[in-house]
């Protein structure tokens, strides 16, 4: 489901509220994106856990 | 309570109806049915909802897999499975139906793997089921699934039922095509048993799923439950094997108690508002298209923009899927002037019932003014999910 997508922590208020998952550019340069609530009952955040469970990595907030 | 007899002519006039030997009954009677218990069990069984698409969506492993038409069903390509469905909606359908979906292959598999699945299903809240007043561990107390189908290929095909909460259970069954590109109506009973369990939560809980295709490892004995994998049978055709297959499936309602095709309820039609507003609990559509308003939006800091979208109340807190690219998204007000926003985030504030977002890249604006957020591109889609799956 992420194939050759990146992921990245948001930060609100200092915490990490949600993962941005940016998915590869289509030919006209516009992408999917997806704002991911941390939140166990989410299906896409139970999906990332599984993604980070096979070894993948996301990035930390700015 | 059991009812033996009813008293139709007091029906007819109007009348409290009155079952024989029994209580008045004062509700319950809608559109024809005679069991009523509320909502229906499947959520857009006549296919008349499909936020995301109305039109064809060629779906693939890892392609557009998933959710992509009609609301709450699904198009999954289990263990990478191989061929390509376009699905859509569908006019086509039998009589007393608006539409139906269409899973047309355009892509043929001749070779289904070991392993492989590709499946059409709805999967369902565990609490529903719970609360359902299906007696779910006793083998005596029974649900029944009905459902059209029109198909170009005939045979043996397989319908899945599949527990999620504490050891899962699965159970499948048969059924037959018998003429092609004929609308036929069929009818499963499935019983309970002692080890289903089934929580009291939003999670999902139970699937039902129509196999398409399934490979050797996935296969199962119709007509039991069991821990082990049971998606389809070794009867189960290859609706894959070529490109000149097409089915549409409609009609489909899950009800408790053990019935036939001629003690079946009828099927609980639904208004196109209701139908929405209960996809909506999973899937919100919120902009598609060019300069449409997502909420009005507030200039937190010299770079910061907040909206607040209040929502028909969702399953749980939603992630945010929108498509972004250059000038997508755009924020105004304050005598005409216009920004873009290069990125939206869901807050840590949002729940079910209101959303916040964010975006860290406007520029421009002034701190605690109000604005207006839009879309600025003909391709720009922004919605709201809490599906499961």
């Amino acid at each position: 489901m992420f194939k050759d997508c990146t992921m990245k922590y948001n930060k609100q208020d200092g915490i990490n509220v949600s993962i941005q998952v940016v998915y590869p550019d289509n030919p006209d340069g516009s992408h999917r994106e997806m704002s991911v609530p941390i939140n166990n009952n989410n299906t896409e955040y139970q999906k990332i856990m599984k993604w980070v469970a096979e070894g993948n990595t996301i990035e930390e907030a700015d | 309570m059991a009812l033996s007899k009813i008293d139709v002519a007091n029906m007819l006039t109007g009348a409290t109806p009155v079952a024989n030997g029994g209580t008045a009954l004062t509700s319950g009677f809608v559109n024809g049915r005679t069991n009523d218990q509320g909502a229906p069990i499947i959520v857009n069984g006549d296919m008349a909802i499909a936020q995301r698409s109305s039109s064809t969506v060629a779906q693939a492993d890892d392609s557009n897999e998933g959710f992509a038409t009609v609301d709450r069903f699904m198009l999954k390509f289990g263990n990478n499975a191989g061929g390509t469905i376009t699905t859509s909606r569908d006019t086509t359908a039998p009589t007393g139906f608006g539409q139906s979906v269409k899973l047309n292959v355009t892509g043929a598999d001749t070779s289904v793997a070991a392993t492989h699945i590709v499946e059409f299903t709805q999967p369902i809240e565990a609490q529903v089921i719970r609360n359902s007043g299906w007696d779910y561990t006793s083998s005596s107390s029974y649900i029944t699934l009905s459902f059209q189908i029109r198909s170009s290929k005939t045979g043996t095909y397989c319908v899945y039922f599949q527990t999620l909460d504490g050891t899962s259970y699965m159970y499948t069954a048969e059924y037959t095509i018998s003429s092609a590109d004929t609308w036929e109506q069929k009818v499963i009973t499935v019983p309970g048993n002692s080890n289903l369990q089934f929580d009291n939560n939003a999670n999902v809980g139970f699937r039902v799923g129509w196999i398409l295709a399934v490979g050797s490892s996935r296969y199962g004995t119709a007509g039991s439950w069991t821990t082990g994998s049971a998606y389809g049978t070794s009867n189960n055709v290859n609706f894959l094997d070529s490109t000149d297959n097409i089915a549409y499936i409609t009609g489909v309602q899950l009800e408790v108690g053990q019935y036939t095709s001629s003690t079946l309820p009828s099927f609980q039609h639904e208004s196109f508002g209701d139908n929405l507003l209960r996809c909506k609990r999973y899937y919100q559509h919120i902009v598609d298209g060019n300069h449409k308003l997502i909420s009005y939006a507030h200039w937190a800091s010299g770079s910061q923009v907040t909206f607040i979208l209040n929502t028909t109340e969702m399953r749980d807190v939603p992630t945010l899927d929108y498509d972004n690219g250059n000038d997508y998204w755009g924020i105004g007000g304050a005598g005409g002037s216009t920004n873009t926003l290069d990125n939206l985030i869901i807050d840590g504030y949002s729940t079910n019932k209101c959303i916040g977002l964010y975006s860290g890249t406007g520029s421009g604006g002034t701190t605690g003014y109000a604005y207006y957020g839009f879309s600025d591109n003909a391709s720009a889609r922004l919605a709201l999910t809490s599906e499961i799956e």
